[in-house]
């Protein structure tokens, strides 16, 4: 019989922010939504996993085509939208395939930073509320935990994490590189804009001690500043809390600089020369770039952030490369345990295996005890055959009782693990 | 060759593996390498220690008396003082400055070694082991603070320059460096000065006068001149940063200066014996 892995989803590529959130599941919605999986027909095992950037459903069943057609309805109908209308953004891998994807995912080799180390974390979340509530079973059990080991390969054998990917990432790195450490440091958000909000709500991620914010709006300035967690300065007496700020983050454009090497210089006599570390993000820019020719100040404007981003690029080529190798040889593992769980293998593999035995052991008893005649040769013989047919008989039975239905993987391997039974009894290694 | 000579050979040898473990950890993202260059330090601190031990119980007296000598337990300090600083922070692109000053110095002591040399009687006293240790640590620690500067121009460079991280992207941060050039000024001073204050001590009790126009003594006011207003700048008008990491460089290539330029004339008392 045939059995499926069916992954249909939608991310950060395939769909605008807009159907993300509308396809979303919220945490207290995730296990009635995986009841309501469960409960169609043909799906086995089922996990959903919904991060800000994706939304998939992994299922596993007995007739792929079916599952792929099951899937997007079901999509859909969890969040009464129409198929056609979520149809255009989602994508449908199926078996290796989606064996892959959900390795690729796990490995954050699909994500929108990639390297970014949450959404591990948000699988296992996740995959832990299907296990809750009963969606998961044995085979995506294994592929999950397989997924999470790929991960961690991935991780340790690339350091792939490591890198900095995104301007956010690339300029806390440069930050790095000049103070020891952040949770003692203060930011300055110069004017308002979303790459500059996202700049430092990244470096406040990244342990920056505390922020200013700063517009010639006051009230913008509230706004950012209670949205970021940060403190609003008044933008008339920055000469003030210039000099407190370790960083500085220019976000916004105008006909002028917002800074200017004088400022500057006061504000570093101020801070008796402690480093500067200034992000220039507007463009035009914001601040004069005279400013990096003072001593102690490090000026670094959207392009010079794009080329520490371009040579982060060179040395990740190598280990991506590296990391879909990775994920090529464990989907290659995976495939080979999940195809040798069929029933009817199994079977003829457990007969050829006792078979085999029967017949060893036949042998040395007849030698061992010497001359027989015909008819107690044929007592001997007869009785082995009959055990092992008892042997095989409430085994054999079970294993096609259960043939199609969602416990099936779980005898299968179960025989395969019992009696050592190829590949399935190779590898224990996941968790 | 003689047992103190070969441990001698082999803590330079150690200190080639570990300059070469050191770049290694520098260029290539590898634990190993990382791991690999205090360990050798380590080892080659304890067969260079068996080395001076040796040589001192042959020659009856602390071995810190010739240039050879001088060489080697300047370069013994300097990988002590460094592992003491490694272990309570791993910084290992400043082992990769340390190892190879160690390896140098360790490998010109063995150039010009000479074995070990009576002591003239007026010499011969306990002020010898306090004088040269407390000098000859405050310098090590001047030369910790060199290669701490060293690094600083460097990194301040690369940040300068604006190019991405490159291959240097595992050099310690401004502030750390800074920190360090600052907490190693500190100490070097204090050091150097106990160190002149028992030299001059030393040379009451020998000579009965407390100063001479030894050109090795007015070398070291002269390094520890530099320091002091260093020290002042620092503290008071808050120099830090390229400008001091330019003033330690400075200060220590006088002091290199005083070192080897007195002994390699051999001019005054120190010239003779150290």
């Amino acid at each position: 019989m045939e059995r499926a892995i069916v992954l249909v989803g939608l991310n950060h590529r395939s769909a605008p922010v807009a159907v993300r959130e509308q396809v979303a599941f919220q945490n207290g919605q995730l296990g009635p939504a995986l009841r309501r999986l469960m409960d169609l027909e043909g799906v086995h095992e089922g996990t959903i996993v919904s991060t800000c950037n994706r939304v998939e459903v992994i299922a596993c069943g007995a007739d792929p085509t079916r599952l792929s057609a099951l899937l997007p309805r079901f999509l859909a109908g969890e969040h009464d939208l129409t198929e056609t209308a979520l149809a255009a953004h989602l994508y449908t891998h199926a078996d290796r395939e989606a064996v892959r994807h959900l390795f690729r995912v796990a490995a954050s080799l699909d994500s929108m930073v990639v390297g970014e180390p949450q959404i591990l974390g948000q699988l296992k979340e996740q995959y832990a509320a299907a296990a809750a509530a009963g969606a998961s079973g044995q085979v995506l059990h294994r592929c999950f935990h397989k997924s999470f080991s790929v991960a961690k390969r991935v991780r340790s054998e690339t350091g792939i994490a490591e890198k900095a990917v995104s301007v956010a990432s690339a300029a806390v790195e440069l930050a790095r590189g000049i103070f020891d450490r952040l949770t003692d440091k203060s930011a300055m958000l110069l004017g308002a804009g979303a790459m500059g909000e996202l700049t430092a709500r990244h470096l406040l991620a990244q342990g920056v001690g505390s922020l200013m914010v700063a517009n010639r709006t006051f009230e913008r300035a509230i706004d950012v500043a209670r949205a970021l967690g940060g403190m609003p300065v008044p933008w008339d007496g920055l000469s003030r809390t210039l000099p407190l700020a370790d960083l500085i983050i220019g976000a916004a454009s105008g006909d002028d600089f917002l800074l200017g090497p004088a400022a500057m210089e006061e504000a570093l006599r101020e801070r008796r020369r402690r480093p500067m570390f200034v992000i220039d993000l507007a463009v035009p820019r914001a601040i004069d770039p005279g400013v990096n020719a003072l001593d102690g100040v490090y000026l670094y404007d959207i392009d010079d952030l794009e080329g520490v981003i371009a040579d982060n690029r060179g040395a990740r080529a190598a280990a991506a490369a590296k990391a879909e190798t990775i994920v090529e040889a464990e989907v290659d593992a995976f495939w080979g345990w999940f195809t040798s769980l069929d029933v009817v293998p199994t079977i003829v593999a457990l007969r050829e295996k006792l078979e085999a035995l029967r017949q060893q052991e036949l042998e040395r008893t007849l030698s061992a005890m010497g001359d027989l005649d015909p008819k107690q040769r044929q007592a001997i013989e007869r009785l082995s055959v009959t055990l092992v047919n008892k042997i095989l008989h409430t085994p054999v039975t079970t294993l096609r009782r259960h043939q199609a239905d969602r416990a099936e993987p779980f005898y299968i391997e179960a025989a395969r693990r019992l009696f050592r039974l190829g590949v399935a009894a190779d590898d224990d290694e996941e968790e | 060759m003689s047992s103190e000579l070969a441990c001698l050979r082999l803590a330079v040898l150690l200190y080639l593996a570990a300059t070469v473990a050191a770049l290694l950890a520098i260029a290539v993202r590898r634990e190993t390498p990382r791991a690999l260059m205090p360990r050798l330090l380590g080892v080659g601190l304890v067969v260079h220690t068996a080395a001076l031990g040796l040589r001192s119980a042959h020659a009856g007296h602390p071995a810190v008396t010739t240039f050879d000598e001088a060489l080697s337990f300047l370069a013994l300090l300097l990988v002590a003082i460094f592992l003491v600083v490694q272990f309570r922070r791993p910084l290992v692109a400043l082992g990769a400055v340390v190892s190879p000053l160690a390896f140098g110095l360790t490998l010109a002591a063995d150039a010009v070694y000479a074995g070990a040399q009576p002591l003239p009687p007026v010499l011969d006293s306990l002020w010898l082991p306090v004088h040269v240790g407390l000098a000859f640590l405050g310098d090590a620690v001047f030369a910790l603070a060199f290669s701490a500067s060293l690094l600083y121009l460097v990194q301040e460079r690369r940040l300068k320059a604006r190019r991405g991280p490159g291959l240097l992207r595992h050099l310690p941060s401004l502030e750390t460096l800074d920190r360090l050039n600052y907490a190693c000024l500190v100490w070097g001073l204090i050091l150097l000065t106990l160190g002149m204050v028992s030299g001059i001590i030393w040379a009451h009790t020998a000579w009965g006068r407390f100063w001479s126009s030894d050109p090795k003594v007015l070398f070291s006011f002269l390094t520890w001149g530099i320091y002091v207003v260093l020290l002042q700048g620092r503290m008071i008008a808050g120099w830090r940063g390229r400008w001091a990491a330019t003033l330690t460089i400075a200060g220590f290539a006088v002091l290199v200066l005083s070192l080897v330029g007195v002994n390699v004339l051999a001019l005054g008392n120190h010239g003779k014996a150290f």
